[in-house]
């Protein structure tokens, strides 16, 4: 096969991949940060796929996840840096984020997640948001499978720990208005 | 058990943020696979020794570039005030790479006797990292960095100093363009030489390995 050949394989080959997995990545990023910076980290990430297509596993989305989530803390990284020089000089407005309309929103829910170790939360939002099942949620964590296992079990324990905590609390409120009225 | 599963992975998923995300734009799509592709291949029509770059490498470069143009107005305006502030500093660049700013010891730090380097004094070092050489320019070395020991990690670390004492600590550590070293420097942002900084080995890495327990 000649060099030409070879290249034109190779890009036929990123294009089916990449075709698979821009819009899982582009949910992904959307979840966890703002729009800008969401479309800087997926060019990113297909860069990385691109350059790396002969470690592209052929379950290639996962491991696409570990590639995002490695540069999206990179990007975040010179972000907080940036901000906080900013910050010395003026306020700087948040990055907007994606959020769901107020009237959707599960506050108990998101008051419980807040409430959970980061890991632990995003454990839960990989299984639940991006759907992976645990061997999967090892590969983008680059953990082992059983670890991923243990780890989201005890997460969702967590979790309805949490829920249950808050449920109690908003219960005595309403309690308490009742009461009061 | 597996309803309950269920039930709150239900409950997380109507909570999803990106669930009202629209469709990408199919001419999008492709421009960014265009995109990619292309990024790279221009990197491997180039002559050997600029193929095993990464693109992050041309970043790096730009990044460079404004240090460097930085620096330059920095020396012209403060040229009476000698030697710039002490201790590491660290700034972004406008490609959102970190920078550690590090400077060169004085001349005579670099001419004196030396013991030879030691766990114990190493572990003195407020920055210590494993780092390659990504540009020597004039007053300013520039290290892309691969490990850090101690310090907060960047990016990138510059070295910078009066061209004299540069001049000095490049004898001294011998850095080389595309050379992989291992560099501490103390809490006033002064590289340390007498072998505390200098080409990568193994037996270096051993003892940067000891002074910081990793």
């Amino acid at each position: 096969m000649s060099t030409d050949e070879r290249e034109a394989d190779r890009r036929a080959r990123f294009e089916v991949i990449a075709r698979e997995l821009i819009d899982p990545l582009r949910h992904y990023l959307a979840r966890r940060t703002d729009h800008a910076t969401a479309d800087d980290v997926l060019s990113d990430t297909l860069l990385v796929c691109w350059r790396r297509l002969d470690d592209v596993p052929d379950n290639a989305l996962p491991w696409a996840y570990g590639v995002a989530r490695n540069c999206l803390a990179n990007a975040q990284r010179g972000e907080r840096r940036r901000l906080r020089l900013a910050a010395k000089i003026t306020v700087v407005a948040p990055p907007e984020r994606a959020t769901p309309s107020p009237s959707a929103r599960d506050d108990e829910l998101l008051e419980a997640m807040a409430a959970l170790r980061p890991e632990d939360a995003e454990l839960l939002r990989l299984w639940a948001w991006e759907q992976l099942a645990p061997a999967e949620i090892a590969t983008v964590l680059q953990v082992s499978a059983n670890a991923a296992s243990i780890r989201l079990h005890r997460a969702r324990e967590k979790l309805r720990d949490e829920l249950r905590k808050v449920q109690q609390v908003s219960g005595h409120e309403q309690s308490r208005e009742g009461r009061g009225s | 058990m597996s309803d309950e599963h269920d039930e709150l992975r239900a409950r997380l998923r109507a909570a999803d943020p990106a669930s009202s995300l629209a469709r990408p734009d199919p001419d999008r799509v492709a421009r960014l696979l265009e995109d990619t592709m292309s990024h790279t291949e221009t990197q491997e029509s180039r002559a050997h020794g600029t193929r095993q770059r990464s693109p992050l490498t041309w970043l790096v470069a730009a990044a460079a570039v404004v240090i460097i143009a930085g620096v330059g107005v920095f020396a012209v305006m403060n040229r009476d005030t000698g030697t710039p502030s002490a201790g590491p500093e660290q700034s972004p660049t406008t490609s959102g790479d970190s920078v550690t700013e590090l400077q060169a010891p004085g001349a005579g730090a670099t001419t004196g006797r030396c013991l030879p380097p030691s766990a114990d004094v190493l572990a003195g070092a407020d920055v210590a990292f494993d780092g390659t050489v990504e540009g020597i320019r004039g007053d300013l070395v520039t290290l892309q960095t691969t490990r850090w020991y101690a310090g907060e990690p960047t990016d990138l670390v510059t070295v910078k100093g009066p061209s004299e004492d540069l001049q000095a600590l490049l004898a001294a550590v011998d850095f080389q363009d595309g050379g992989r070293y291992l560099v501490a420097a103390s809490d006033s942002g002064k590289v340390m030489v007498c072998g505390f900084s200098a080409a990568h080995t193994q037996r270096l890495e051993r003892l940067y390995g000891r002074a910081f327990g990793q």
